[in-house]
């Protein structure tokens, strides 16, 4: 099952082209690094592949939703963890959760001991890796078929993907990129 | 039913302590100026006072900050319905400025009949529906929008001061002016690409 689709997919803003155009396929259980040159960059094209960040030319499917056309649809099915996590203390994240809990329309107890479950398994680290981590179990408050990781850190990165069972996971970087396409990192099956 | 209950969390989500805080101060604020003008004021400057008072609030950057943030973003929700959901809070803050004139008022002594307490919510509100799609701009744009929500005010407090159906004039023109702020709000929030600066 397709996670999520780009199509000649590419984000210009201000006349300046800053996510040139990418074709992405990623299958459920697939991770898969997206390179970009600048952090901007970067950020930009791991909300495009959330649906949050509309991309000028081309098209971006999250299953089978297009994120221009179908945007609820789409971001019902992924969970996107920004670049700077989650800000708040345990008290914030608890609230935060139920919060999310109530816009996806999902169990609050169940979201809850997920979350904390999540945590659990990701947050002992310093200050920065507790916030990812924490961005991270709010992501998975809903079912997602896709994560979308905004420049993880490799620690965490390396503990999510311990983490099973988990959705596939588009996760992007800093980095040259040598091809527009991008870089499988993983076989589904080493999951 | 699912989209009631992200609206009520979403609404919630806004009207924290702070949120509290700030209704409290401008009750406050612009009850001390309905004390001290409330006699030399009629109907026209106290809606115009309410209205700019709304629309620059509402249009605030700290709020407009906020509102940015790229989690409102990530939800599954149509920009029309995260339009509806922003904008509650916002409008049940505004009406700590009325009210809070009204009190004033009646506190030196000169009670607002309930005719101008009515233009004076209806006025607040259609300011900050309007000033509300200032948020997602910025300089001179998102002024603009504050400068149209006074515009609205304006033509709301005129049309009061027609003889005779002045009320009926205004509530029409305020739920028509309100009617297509709100529609604005939602195509800017589904227009608006929540980028890194």
């Amino acid at each position: 099952m397709i996670a999520i689709r780009a199509c000649g997919a590419s984000f210009a803003s201000g006349g300046e082209d800053i996510v040139a155009p990418f074709d992405l396929v990623v299958q459920r259980g697939d991770i898969v690094l997206f390179a970009q040159p600048t952090p901007r960059a970067a950020s930009i094209a791991a909300r495009m592949c959330a649906g949050i960040v509309k991309p000028t030319t081309g098209s971006v499917y999250v299953g089978d939703y297009e994120t221009r056309l179908q945007p609820p649809q789409a971001k019902r099915l992924v969970g996107f963890v920004d670049v700077d996590g989650f800000d708040g203390d345990a008290h914030a994240f608890r609230n935060e959760t139920a919060f999310r809990a109530d816009v996806w329309g999902v169990d609050a107890r169940a979201a809850h001991a997920r979350a904390e479950k999540v945590f659990a398994a990701l947050g002992n680290g310093d200050d920065r890796h507790k916030r990812y981590a924490r961005a991270i179990a709010l992501a998975l408050v809903p079912d997602v078929i896709a994560l979308v990781l905004d420049q993880p850190s490799r620690r965490i990165f390396d503990r999510v993907r311990a983490f099973a069972p988990l959705p596939a996971i588009v996760r992007t970087r800093v980095g040259a990129v040598a091809t527009p396409d991008p870089i499988p990192e993983l076989a589904p099956a080493a999951i | 039913m699912q989209e009631i209950r992200a609206t009520i969390a979403i609404v919630r989500h806004h009207m924290g302590r702070r949120f509290a805080l700030d209704f409290a101060m401008q009750f406050v604020i612009v009850g001390a100026i309905g004390y001290v003008f409330a006699h030399n004021f009629g109907t026209l400057y106290p809606v115009l006072l309410c209205g700019a008072l709304a629309a620059t609030n509402a249009a605030e950057r700290a709020h407009a900050a906020s509102l940015r943030h790229v989690s409102f973003f990530a939800m599954p929700l149509f920009g029309r319905q995260l339009a509806r959901a922003h904008a509650i809070a916002p409008v049940l803050g505004a009406l700590a400025i009325p009210f809070g004139y009204a009190t004033g008022s009646a506190l030196r002594g000169v009670p607002l009949g309930a005719q101008t307490i009515t233009l004076l919510v209806v006025a607040a509100i259609v300011a900050v529906l309007v000033a509300l799609s200032s948020v997602f701009r910025d300089g001179v744009r998102a002024a603009l929008y504050v400068g149209i929500a006074i515009g609205a005010v304006a033509t709301i407090a005129l049309s009061a001061l027609v003889p005779e159906h002045g009320l009926e004039i205004a509530l029409t023109l305020a739920a028509v002016e309100g009617f297509f702020a709100l529609r604005a709000f939602g195509e800017t929030l589904a227009r608006y690409d929540p980028i890194p600066v």
